[in-house]
């Protein structure tokens, strides 16, 4: 009796305490953003240079140059300027005076070349679009703000890589390396920067949450921004359905870059949130293995890039919010031909090509398959689109599951990769050489890009010498000739350019949209209340 | 006929079994009742995320399929996964069980070591294994999901044979002279099959819920299968305002376990001779 | 007793070092190559076959094996693929969330399934125990992460009352850490408010996950107490004249839990891959999204630490189950 009212008491006491409290449960500060992105694995730039490490980055750290608007420009930051001398190899940095780490120290051309010793040493990340022209002994500082490359071979797109280098405070890593890591163990749970915002370790939890302070001392000021945001806390959403509630709620002030098409119109219903919608810089492929019959069949794959249904995916699925896009390079960046026509969907003309590829010996019959990663409901919906076509013209497709690990070390071998799979082409760099270059040059074969296998000596022709030379207008027609020859051959089932769809909250201002870093550069946003 | 009388008493048991015997015939009838199968795996684009109408009972899915014919036909994989999950699992654990319940000494120490080792995997690590080994698929999850169950069967059992070793009824066979085997199924299993089959209905529950989990993952049943686990979970970015693609293929799930658990109960109770006497 | 205890404690040993072979076989016959992870996006091969070489993949099985267990025992199970720290570390920080979710759900499971067996048995064959059979079974069926987004529409969205997602308010400081359970803490240190607030935040989440297993310990108890209550010594207690409360709750119930206590720690293994599905919708910030998130990337130190760690709870609590099983029936503890 007595154990029983003692029990009951202090149950209401708490339901009390809990429910006097729910104002405050919900409503997030109004000087402080809630960002419900995701978060990189860690939290060092040069460990992996994914859309998640981007938006993380440019906000902590600074880099050379950085990529600002849409359509995107190379913005000198950490530089004045550059120039290019005549051998094509020697690219020479001004560095701006007067720039401090989060610390206070200087920031000076010597942090810059330790910053890309440690980047070539580390190998990892953002190195691989600077190992095969860069050596560690070819980058000098002559004096304190001016930075001296020396390239193996020319390379147009260097100066285009320099956004994914963040530039590191050398004397905040130095005496936290063990067993010659460079410090890697370190900086995966702390940060030595000199961007925007100061990371606020003590409340880093890794792939969950991580609160940062407005850095009032950046080189680059405020001036800009009437009402700065003071605190940013970063919070992971797991769900989709949950992080759109959080949304509608007020819990947060944002989404991730990949709010479903079927959620925008309930966001734009709701009287606290909004949605942002970006043409950006991302290409889905369905990739077919060139290597493989009946793949290497140009009719059988002309049938197969016939046989998928365009309209209905883009319009139907993605509700319109995707841009049709015939080659490999983005419709919206130079190099991509501006006439070039798409592959429409007709099941006759797949039939006649099925055909001749079939009297030309190639083996139609055989089952293929197609390899997604389920948790990427598009890749799966496209799958089964394809699979639906193919049935009607006596195709069978199979669809397989598998993860994004396993997908990228099968790739290395020709017969290990998959007959299809589908992924996304993302922008590391604003280059036609992300795209086209890294996809379609036999010299990348074994990588997960180059994974359909094409092999085209005049268009390795035209890659290579495009890759070499400095002068855009030069470029584009090399780059342009090559698509063509690329979508004339069907090597894959180029899809859509995605259009970016991000839930905001209203109270949310300031928000630039450029394609790397999705538009998370919180030195442009304030809050209103 | 006493227990058929008994039986009609028990009006949850009396559910479930019709329950189970409704699921059984759409399952076997399903090209009867679903008037074109092939809208199970083609859909019109255009219909996507219908809500539910005259044309289509349970709306259509995000691509244009409809929802009322692939829960119909799911219904098929879903007693299959479930049956054959489970008597997997019983077919190993229960004769474990026994013989580690009656039998002292390192063999029954092994069985119940080895119980451990399997039931301390957590089962979706355990099930991810087994599909790298034998390939992602259907095939290779039943077999993952009898792997992670039969453990429970087996302590169940063990448990249940331990309390049992000690009665007196069980001594006096044993002075009476009757061998292990008699004892063992004569004796002991009717008195454990209550267990067993109480066991054996949870676990139908969770073989289909561990399923779905599974399928998410991108072990076990693969697109376009109409498996009700995979069903939710292609739905449920669509939710709250598309429920109708979450919700019928989980009331599937949920009548199908319900019907399960609720005979399973009510065959326990008529089974079990400790609750033979009138009462 | 204690015999029985040390006894129980010694046989755990076979069983851990049967997981340790088994999660490593497990895991290094996963065609998981993690050294494409591993060497970053835009790798060559030769990065990713320097990387190969450097972590060791290249070398053979049982070398592996061998290294692993080295490891293993001094306490080194590596840094975390992804996350780049000690494994341990990461999930050391969440592991407490898990062991708070499960236990409150267990709880909430045992303190309503309990009570609810108890009157279904004594009211056998009434409304009230078709009722109660059918309702709880009704809760094992329903997946659980269907009902935690109704439970998110109706309490968080519609009504406000609840917090939608998380563990403790965005910039709040959570409790001191003694034990990292919120609750707990915020008890110790004395700080209410702060109780109430985890409280509310657990709520949703230890409910949805308590479903399943209030089914299970309700069955078991209600099958458990029907059986005792045919014993003899029932009938001779009522013929003395106890009154009929004191019997079903003290004396019969004490017979009669056994079944449900090894439910319980059955239960407790399955909740942590349950949680899974919850802790996903919820955002706890616990060890099933750790594990799955680990899996996904290949992270297999992660995934390789997780099944230990919970191999190891689950064998605690097994012996705890078997201890508690051995209290409440002296008769288990003296057959060895």
């Amino acid at each position: 009796m007595k154990r029983r009212t003692f029990l009951m008491g202090t149950g209401a006491a708490v339901t009390a305490a809990a429910m006097g409290n729910r104002v405050v449960l919900a409503q997030p500060m109004p000087d402080e953003l809630v960002w419900a992105d995701d978060l990189p694995g860690n939290l060092d730039p040069y460990s992996v240079s994914d859309v998640p490490m981007q938006g993380y980055m440019i906000n902590v750290y600074d880099t050379l140059y950085v990529n600002k608007e849409n359509p995107p420009k190379l913005v000198p930051w950490l530089a004045t300027g550059h120039s290019i001398g005549d051998d094509g190899l020697t690219v020479t940095f001004k560095l701006r005076e007067g720039v401090k780490f989060h610390d206070g120290s200087p920031l000076t051309s010597e942090d810059v070349v330790w910053s890309f010793g440690r980047l070539l040493n580390v190998k990892k990340g953002p190195a691989a679009a600077f190992l095969p022209v860069l050596d560690i002994n070819g980058i000098t500082a002559p004096d304190p703000t001016t930075v001296v490359f020396k390239l193996k071979q020319p390379y147009a797109p260097f100066v285009a890589a320099f956004p994914l280098v963040a530039i590191l405070n050398r004397r905040q890593i130095e005496p936290n390396i063990r067993d010659n890591d460079w410090g890697q163990a370190w900086l995966a749970s702390n940060s030595a920067g000199s961007g925007c915002y100061i990371p606020d370790i003590s409340t880093y939890q890794p792939v969950q949450q991580l609160d940062m302070k407005r850095n009032h001392d950046h080189f680059m000021g405020w001036s800009h921004n009437n009402s700065p945001i003071e605190t940013v806390r970063r919070r992971t959403i797991m769900e989709t359905t949950t992080r759109v509630n959080a949304l509608i709620k007020g819990d947060v002030d944002c989404t991730d870059s990949y709010l479903p098409p079927d959620q925008v119109d309930r966001v734009l219903a709701s009287k606290t949130a909004t949605v942002t919608k970006n043409q950006t810089m991302r290409v889905m492929v369905l990739r077919m293995n060139n290597k493989k019959p009946p793949f290497d069949n140009r009719n059988f794959r002309l049938a197969m890039s016939h046989a998928f249904n365009y309209k209905g995916f883009i319009d139907g699925v993605l509700k319109g919010y995707a841009v049709r896009n015939a080659g490999p390079i983005p419709v919206n960046l130079w190099g991509a031909p501006s006439n070039l026509a798409p592959y429409d969907f007709n099941l006759d003309t797949a039939k006649d090509y099925l055909a001749k590829a079939k009297a030309e010996g190639a083996p139609v019959e055989r089952e293929i398959e197609i390899q997604i990663q389920q948790h990427l409901a598009q890749t799966t919906q496209a799958a089964q689109i394809l699979q639906q076509s193919l049935r009607k013209i006596g195709v069978n497709l199979k669809i397989v599951a598998n993860l994004w690990p396993q997908l990228v070390s099968s790739t290395a071998k020709a017969d290990t990769t998959p007959d299809m799979w589908a992924h996304w082409v993302s922008a590391y760099f604003i280059d036609p050489e992300n795209w086209i270059g890294q996809m379609y040059d036999s010299q990348f074969h074994g990588t997960w890009k180059a994974s359909c296998w094409y092999k085209n000596d005049k268009v390795d022709a035209l890659l290579r010498e495009a890759r070499h030379l400095d002068d855009q207008a030069k470029r584009q027609p090399l780059y342009e000739e090559a698509s063509r020859i690329i979508v004339a051959d069907a090597a894959d089932i180029w899809i859509y350019n995605a259009i970016e769809l991000r839930g905001i909250s209203n109270r949310l201002h300031g928000f630039e949209f450029t394609p790397i870093g999705s538009g998370a550069d919180y030195r442009t946003m304030s809050l209103t209340s | 006929m006493l227990i058929l009388r008994k039986f009609l008493r028990d009006v949850p048991a009396v559910i479930g079994f019709g329950i189970i015997v409704l699921l059984c015939l759409i399952a076997i009838f399903a090209p009867l009742i679903v008037s074109d199968l092939n809208a199970v795996y083609d859909g019109d684009l255009v219909s996507r995320l219908q809500p539910p109408s005259a044309e289509f009972w349970f709306g259509t899915d995000s691509l244009g399929r409809d929802v009322f014919a692939r829960v119909i036909v799911g219904s098929r994989g879903a007693l299959a996964v479930a049956l054959t999950v489970v008597s997997l699992a019983i077919a190993i654990g229960v004769p474990a069980g026994l013989y580690a319940g009656y039998s002292d000494g390192w063999g029954s120490q092994l069985v119940m070591r080895l119980t451990d080792v399997f039931l301390a995997v957590p089962q979706l690590i355990l099930a991810l294994a087994v599909a790298q080994l034998m390939g992602r698929g259907l095939g290779s999850a039943m077999a993952a999901l009898a792997l992670t169950y039969w453990p429970f069967f087996c302590r169940t059992v063990y448990g249940e044979v331990r309390r049992l070793r000690n009665e007196l009824f069980i001594e006096a066979q044993r002075c009476l002279g009757a061998s292990t085997s008699r004892i063992l199924f004569v004796h002991v299993l009717p008195n454990v099959a209550s267990a067993v089959i109480v066991r054996a209905t949870i676990g139908m529950g969770f073989t289909i819920m561990t399923t779905a989990v599974l399928g998410f993952l991108g072990v076990g049943a693969t697109p376009p299968n109409p498996d009700w686990g995979l069903a939710i979970a292609e739905g449920r970015d669509y939710l709250p305002q598309s429920w109708w693609a979450v919700t019928f293929p989980g009331l599937g799930i949920f009548i199908t376990v319900l019907g399960f658990n609720l005979f399973g109960d009510g065959l326990r109770d008529l089974v079990d001779p400790r609750l033979r006497r009138s009462r | 007793m204690t015999r029985f205890v040390l006894h129980r404690l010694l046989l755990t040993i076979p069983a851990l070092v049967g997981l340790l072979v088994l999660t490593f076989i497990m895991l290094r016959v996963l065609p998981n190559d993690p050294s494409a992870a591993l060497a970053g996006e835009n790798a060559t091969p030769e990065q990713i076959a320097a990387v190969r070489k450097a972590y060791g993949f290249d070398e053979p099985l049982w070398k592996q094996f061998v290294i692993y267990v080295e490891q293993v025992g001094t306490g080194d199970l590596g840094n975390s693929i992804i996350s780049n720290r000690p494994v341990i570390r990461d999930i050391a920080e969440r592991l407490p969330a898990t062991i708070e979710l499960t236990f409150v759900s267990l709880l909430f499971s045992a303190c309503v399934g309990i009570p609810l067996g108890t009157l279904a048995a004594v009211w056998y064959q009434s409304f009230f125990d078709h009722a109660m059979r059918v309702v709880t079974v009704a809760g094992l069926a329903i997946a659980s992460f269907w009902f935690a987004i109704i439970l998110q529409m109706i309490f968080a969205m519609e009504l406000d009352w609840l917090p939608l997602r998380g563990r403790f308010p965005v910039g709040l400081a959570p409790p001191l850490h003694i034990t990292g359970l919120y609750l707990v803490d915020s008890l110790l240190t004395l700080r209410l408010d702060l109780f109430g607030k985890a409280f509310a935040y657990i709520l949703m989440p230890a409910f949805t996950l308590s479903l399943a297993g209030l089914a299970s310990i309700a069955r078991f108890t209600r099958a458990g107490v029907l059986e005792t209550m045919q014993k003899e010594f029932v009938h001779y207690a009522e013929a003395a004249g106890y009154a009929r409360r004191r019997i079903v709750w003290v004396y019969v119930l004490r017979n009669s839990v056994v079944g449900a206590t090894t439910q319980i720690g059955l239960l407790f293994g399955g909740l942590i891959s349950s949680a899974v599905a919850v802790e996903a919708i919820f955002d706890w910030p616990g060890v099933g999204s750790y594990a799955v998130n680990a899996i996904l990337t290949s992270d297999y130190k992660a995934v390789l630490a997780v099944t230990l760690a919970v191999g190891l709870i689950y064998s605690v609590v097994n012996i705890l189950v078997d201890v508690v099983h051995a209290w409440l029936d002296p008769r288990v503890a003296e057959k060895l």
